[in-house]
């Protein structure tokens, strides 16, 4: 028997986990959900949660609690999470590992490795961190695919028909659109486009801005100094962008949301649907112009495409529908569920690098030019940092090309070999990714020939050589964005205090387990009840989950104070409101 | 070093349609997962020649005679027999014209004359 990899939907707002069992993919549940929530939290007993009661915790305990990393990845950046710092790539693996954990919950056997989808936007760097994220995690990252590419296959694997895809994937962070031929049992990516920092969380950023400026307005006061009321208006502000997909107008309502200057400031307003799509406007936009240029990378028109694929919780706001009818003159499918396409097509990529016998062949390619920089001429004009292209944007992967360059002075012992992404001419408005010197040239006349190779593989992670031709002297390195890097021994340490987090011994792949409890009976039960409440949230009204909120702080005051008195008489209101809850 | 029509098996008058079913035949037998090397010979034999401009650059990049140079000097030395051979010129003007219609071979063109 091979061993099982599995795909992963590793997201900015929800992830999931899938196999290939007996040729279907499976998405895998956990107690009945397929979908987990990438938030990660740490309850004030120091225990790890991850998905939806970390979600729910957020209400409680913002600052013990960390949604969207995604959007993080690939940069140097610590965030804090209860009072302690943490690479995003730590805290993807957190989530990570709790998928991992899922998956051997199902299949009853270890798991070491993944597949697991980036955007096909992402740059090298958020790559390399996703791969890193995978390491720490204990899952070996046997291939990265892109989400748009993986929602292709999940959609067209099995089509005999010949056909023109257009996959618009918008995210809770990232927007990514491919254009995909499907054509005798391959699935070949055309080009791709999108952008890192577009998704569902700009969104509700644009309701949560509205909903500060009514409060600042109309009561004069600034919630952005009060953390929990900003995490409920950031619930709010969700929910609001989901009532908007299907409703004209959302109510948005938080009772007692704060005290300012010893009265309670209730938040009470509407927001229509049109409002909103007003403040969405530039961004939506932004993804329309981009379907073009995806379309222009592709040589093809509007009236080429034969089918257009949503990928993503974002693409159910309803004027997206509507723009990409205008554009295309037909309805965008939605059959597999935007959500968990993508961990289907990974899982289904999955079982082809594990041998099984799988319908559809993928070719994808880079949504990036790679090239160095070299003396020439810009506008006309002698210009030192000229880019010159090596891979073109939209190559197909595996890919290496090189190119040659010559010194440009006598005697010259050095080459500085700097590498960047972008396509303008001027290399200096490019992201430089690497550079690095080639040193103890032959001393000869200018005119030393050196080759550059770059070499782009299958997870699109770059890999640049240098060779003085006349010696064979080379020199090559793997880009990996020096800032973001975590040296191998970093990413050990890593894996052990993510570990720790899990309360496991570092003893590879164990089977999840919750971490054993040592406490009064009292205090499992208040736990317990906690749980549960926070589970009722999204069925409460407002005006219950705030005395729910209330409770929940005031039992967890108890059980770091030790007031056992007080506990109980907590415990038996919040039992209560539970009861007539669930009565 | 094998053609690009050698490494699709197709023949040099090859329409688009069938390179590109003898691309994807190809890359069904050979995916990028399995077998990195051939995957990027077939991929590259793929663009050389994937449509007209494509095989017209391919063309004029490796047919030697094709030099315009010693086209020039064929048409100005009118003694001189043909430095181009009647099948290197026939495949260049394939390679070049789109509508078969201008296409009359060498052979004919020579009789014509």
């Amino acid at each position: 028997m091979s061993e099982i990899i599995v795909g992963i939907d590793l997201g900015t707002t929800n992830s999931e986990v899938a196999i290939v069992e007996n040729g279907q993919v499976h998405v895998i549940t956990d107690n009945g959900r397929k979908i987990l929530p990438s938030v990660v939290g740490i309850d004030d007993q120091g225990d790890i949660l991850v998905g939806e009661t970390a979600r729910n915790q957020y209400l409680v305990y913002p600052e013990r609690t960390v949604k969207s990393i995604k959007r993080l990845m690939g940069q140097d950046i610590k965030v804090d999470l209860a009072g302690h710092d943490y690479a995003p790539q730590e805290i993807s693996a957190i989530i990570l590992k709790r998928l991992k954990a899922i998956a051997e919950q199902y299949v009853k056997q270890p798991i070491n490795k993944a597949v697991i989808t980036v955007p096909a936007y992402f740059s090298d760097a958020q790559r390399q961190a996703t791969r890193e994220a995978g390491e720490i995690a204990g899952l070996e990252v046997v291939r990265m695919i892109n989400e748009p590419t993986a929602a292709a296959l999940a959609y067209g694997g099995n089509q005999a028909q010949q056909k023109r895809m257009l996959v618009y994937d918008l995210g809770g962070g990232t927007f990514d659109v491919s254009v995909v031929n499907i054509e005798a049992g391959v699935v070949e990516v055309l080009s791709s486009h999108g952008d890192n920092h577009l998704g569902g969380d700009d969104f509700d950023q644009q309701i949560i801005e509205y909903i500060l400026d009514h409060l600042s307005e109309t009561k004069g006061v600034d919630a952005r100094q009060h953390s929990k009321a900003l995490a409920r208006i950031t619930r709010a502000a969700e929910n609001a962008k989901f009532v908007l997909s299907d409703q004209p107008f959302a109510i948005i309502e938080e009772e007692y949301l704060l005290e300012h200057e010893g009265a309670a400031v209730h938040l009470s307003l509407e927001l229509s649907r049109l409002d909103y799509e007003n403040m969405i406007e530039d961004y939506i936009n932004a993804t329309i112009d981009a379907v073009h240029i995806a379309l222009k990378g592709a040589k093809l028109t509007a009236s080429d495409i034969d089918e257009i694929v949503l990928v993503g919780g974002s693409t159910r706001t309803p004027c997206i529908r509507e723009r990409l009818f205008d554009e295309f003159g037909f309805e965008p499918h939605s059959e597999v569920d935007p959500d968990l396409c993508v961990a289907m097509g990974a899982a289904a990529q999955a079982a082809m690098i594990s041998g099984q016998k799988v319908d559809a062949v993928l070719v994808d390619i880079t949504p990036y030019t790679y090239g160095t920089s070299a003396l020439g001429y810009l506008d006309g004009e002698y210009y030192p940092f000229k880019f010159v292209p090596i891979i073109h944007k939209n190559s197909a992967l595996p890919i290496r090309k090189t190119e040659a360059f010559a010194t440009h002075h006598d005697g010259q012992k050095t080459v500085e070999i700097t590498v960047y992404q972008g396509e303008d001419a001027d290399a200096l408005n490019n992201i430089k990714i690497g550079a690095f010197l080639v040193e103890g040239l032959q001393d000869v006349e200018a005119g030393n020939i050196i080759t550059i190779t770059l070499a782009l593989d299958l997870n699109g992670i770059l890999q640049v050589s240098a060779q003085e031709k006349a010696s064979g002297l080379e020199k090559s390195i793997t880009i990996q964005n020096a800032l973001s890097r975590f040296e191998y021994e970093a990413l050990d340490t890593a894996r052990h205090r993510v570990n720790k987090l899990f309360g496991q011994a570092d003893t590879g792949s164990v089977v999840y387990t919750e971490p054993a409890k040592t406490e009064q009976p009292d205090v499992v039960e208040a736990r317990k009840l906690v749980a549960k409440a926070q589970d009722l949230f999204d069925k409460t009204s407002n005006e219950d989950k705030e005395d729910m909120i209330d409770l929940i702080e005031d039992i967890h005051t108890c059980i770091t104070e030790g007031y056992s008195d007080r506990l109980k008489e907590t415990t038996t209101k919040l039992a209560d409101i539970i009861y007539y809850l669930e009565s | 070093m094998k053609t690009p029509y050698a490494m699709l098996d197709v023949a040099e008058q090859a329409t688009d349609t069938e390179i590109k079913q003898a691309y994807l035949h190809k890359v069904k037998q050979f995916p990028p997962d399995h077998h990195h090397e051939q995957f990027q010979q077939i991929q590259q034999a793929y663009e050389s020649i994937k449509d007209l401009s494509c095989r017209t650059k391919y063309a004029l990049f490796t047919l030697p005679e094709a030099d315009f140079n010693s086209l020039l000097d064929h048409a100005f030395s009118s003694e001189r027999a043909t430095s181009i051979s009647s099948e290197h010129f026939n495949k260049l003007l394939r390679a070049s014209i789109d509508d078969k219609r201008f296409i009359i071979s060498v052979p004919e063109l020579i009789k014509a004359s």
